[in-house]
């Protein structure tokens, strides 16, 4: 006889399934049969599903079913003010003054007052808040919320598409190119505690082009849980540079997924780079979905104390001839620990695949730690795929070198990380941001580099 | 003036300078030489300070300055500049970064004034063009992808900007052909004066006739053996270094 297997389910996952019942009939969207569809689906995806522990592979580093013990309350719109500084306290200077078309969401809301809409109009960029896209959708945005390279099996997104209260949609039309980035600022303006549920989607048809800068930050101190998605579809000939900065607080759980789809000759360039959160899990979910099609996601993060940053990518080749390239580079110290899984998977008939991973860690403490698991799952013949991955401490013959020039030994080892992570920075072509994410990283050392 | 007496010195437990003494006034240019595994780059790295060179008895003096006192940052402050025998690879620091790091280090320790971009951009034109080397390769990342010539050339355009009254030239030829040679030593050379002492370690005689030493000290299982004049260095070039203990090539 088979017994049935149902796992306990935990305060907080219960907590979640009460949450949704309260929220049900205020979230955004309620009177909408096809959005109570999408969430009333999602939300018994979630209950069978629960949530993810370590006995599920790809959670294994990352137990959040005994990590999250409560579901904190939906975040409420305030209205708050916020002004300049708090932004550059929120995101560092170099971020916060970043020349793009800004937009930025408080507590998942997205703030006119505090956004260039008017500019970003103008510049050919079709916006709307997800709030209001829930109520009175666009076509094309009922046609792909929620159905952008999704993902059954993770009860995270079912969580998000089920309480999704705050977020933006944009879409830039045919051929549409923008001279500066859109830069979406998710700021924690701190109020009180509380779940912050976001889903963007972004959609370029064929031949735009854009550079999106997604930050996340804070200015109170609150516990915040965060669950941020954005779903990306690039039509032919169409490119996307795409890049996360997060930088939130020590009391922030911080879940984000993007969830890619390519389309033929195209090309998507993300980064992501973390210093924040206690606990973050960024996950990078793309096909390419179109021939001849390139993508590299990168990215570096620099954790100390009892911080812990997992990245998860699952990289789809469902079609020949396109490219992948994903470099990641870890800083660990203290007691804070690093995961990287990335997983790469070449259907049958995707030949001519290039396909190549790499994830390194520098451990400057001793109780440091970094699991790193690549994986290939390789169906096609016609395909160059590879991997790496290397974990290790600071050249002390670099170290000497730098400090024979007279460069102290706190300086000198900052400039090699500092180095280190810039390998990965590297990757980014658009020359502000790059210099921007290299402050970031010189902030975090607590040095200056002219 | 540098003074170096009876210094020995272990590397993992071993003994490789074994009672070194060693007098190089200020304005001078003495050369080391000696065979494989006598002790000449333990020498250069003992004096810069690294890590991992175990003094066990003896002393080092800089103008009347206790070296062994210092960190290897203290040192260059101080003056000391060691030429590598191998530059490192530093993928991620741009040269350019990396030397005006290091000359404002240099000149900030020293109580000099940090020199600002433009005259850093300045200074660091003039150099480099002195030593004929292009402008493009101090963008590229520190010593990355540089030719054995280049990097030399590196090593010698970083002593230009470091200002030392002691440097220290560990094998500077090894690796590369005569035209390097000759670039690398008019590099040297133009920076002779009589306030600079400089040490010259070679394995060939080949860089003295480039760079003419006051002195010559030939280095022997962990001691100095043999001092003398230029033509010392011509005469190990007939004979080798058997008479030190190691055949003849």
């Amino acid at each position: 006889m088979e017994l049935p297997v149902k796992q306990f389910q935990t305060r907080a996952e219960q907590a979640y399934l009460d949450l949704y019942a309260a929220a049900e009939q205020a979230l955004p969207g309620a009177g909408n049969p096809w959005v109570s569809d999408l969430r009333a689906r999602a939300i018994d995806a979630y209950a069978a599903l629960g949530l993810p522990h370590r006995r599920i592979e790809a959670w294994k580093y990352t137990d959040l079913r005994s990590k999250l013990t409560e579901a904190l309350p939906l975040a409420r719109a305030t209205g708050v003010a916020v002004s300049n500084e708090d932004l550059e306290k929120a995101l560092g200077g170099a971020v916060a003054k970043l020349d793009a078309y800004r937009l930025v969401m408080v507590e998942g809301e997205l703030r006119a007052d505090l956004s260039d809409l008017a500019g970003l109009k103008a510049a050919g960029v079709e916006i709307v808040s997800l709030t209001e896209a829930l109520q009175h959708a666009p076509d094309w945005l009922e046609a792909n919320l929620g159905r952008i390279n999704t993902q059954d099996r993770d009860p995270v997104l079912a969580l998000n598409l089920a309480l999704m209260s705050g977020g933006v949609a944009l879409r830039a039309g045919k051929g549409v190119t923008l001279d500066r980035p859109v830069h979406l600022v998710n700021l924690d303006a701190g109020a009180e505690a509380a779940s912050v549920v976001t889903r963007n989607v972004v959609l370029l048809e064929e031949g735009a082009s854009l550079t999106l800068l997604e930050s996340y930050g804070g200015i109170g101190s609150n516990e915040i849980q965060r669950n941020a998605v954005t779903e990306v579809k690039i039509g032919r000939e169409a490119s996307l540079t795409h890049i996360k900065f997060q930088r939130e607080h020590d009391k922030v759980f911080h879940l984000g997924t993007w969830l890619v789809k390519i389309g033929d000759d195209a090309r998507y360039q993300a980064f992501q780079f973390s210093t924040g959160a206690l606990l973050s899990r960024n996950q990078v979910y793309a096909c390419f979905a179109g021939e001849g099609s390139s993508l590299d996601v990168s990215g570096a993060l620099l954790m100390r104390d009892h911080q812990h940053c997992d990245t998860t990518l699952l990289i789809e080749h469902r079609v020949p001839r396109c490219e992948s390239r994903e470099l990641f580079k870890a800083v660990l110290d203290g007691e804070a620990r690093g995961v990287f899984q990335g997983k790469i998977i070449v259907s049958p008939g995707a030949q001519k695949t290039d396909g190549k991973q790499m994830a390194q860690a520098l451990l400057l403490s001793e109780t440091a730690e970094f699991d790193s698991k690549p994986e290939l799952e390789i169906f096609a013949d016609d395909v160059v795929c590879g991997h790496g991955a290397t974990s290790g401490q600071i050249d002390e013959d670099l170290l000497f070198y730098l400090e024979a020039r007279g460069i102290p030994e706190v300086q000198a080892r900052a400039l090699l990380v500092q180095a280190f992570v810039g390998e990965a920075l590297e990757r980014i072509e658009h020359e502000e941001l790059r210099d921007a994410l290299g402050r970031a990283s010189a902030d975090w050392l607590g040095v200056t580099f002219d | 003036m540098l003074e170096v007496k009876n210094l020995h010195v272990a590397v993992d437990g071993r003994e490789i300078l074994k009672g070194l003494d060693l007098e190089l006034p200020k304005g001078q240019v003495h050369a080391i030489m000696g065979p494989n595994g006598s002790g000449k780059s333990t020498l250069a790295y003992v004096l810069a300070g690294k890590e991992g060179y175990e003094v066990t008895a003896g002393s080092i003096h800089w103008n009347g300055k206790d070296l062994l006192a210092m960190d290897p940052s203290e040192r260059a402050a101080s003056g000391v500049f060691l030429a590598f025998q191998y530059p490192m690879e530093i993928p991620g620091v741009a040269t350019m970064t990396f030397l005006r790091t290091a000359t404002n280090a240099v000149r900030k320790a020293r109580g000099e004034t940090e020199l600002s971009t433009p005259d850093f951009l300045r200074l660091l034109k003039q150099k480099a063009a002195e030593l004929k080397i292009d402008p493009e390769m101090l963008r590229r990342p520190l010593n990355v992808g540089f030719s054995g010539g280049e990097k030399k050339r590196n090593e010698i355009l970083q002593m230009a900007l470091l200002d030392p009254s002691l440097c220290i030239l560990d094998e500077t030829d090894s690796g590369l052909d005569i035209d390097a040679v000759r670039i690398v030593a008019e590099g040297v050379n133009a920076l002779r004066s009589k306030e600079r002492a400089m040490l010259v370690i070679t394995h060939y005689q080949r860089l003295l006739n480039y760079i003419v030493p006051d002195r010559v000290h030939v280095l022997s299982d962990g001691r100095i053996a043999r001092s003398g004049g230029p033509e010392l260095a011509l005469e190990l070039e007939e004979t080798g270094y058997a008479e030190f203990g190691e055949a003849a090539a």
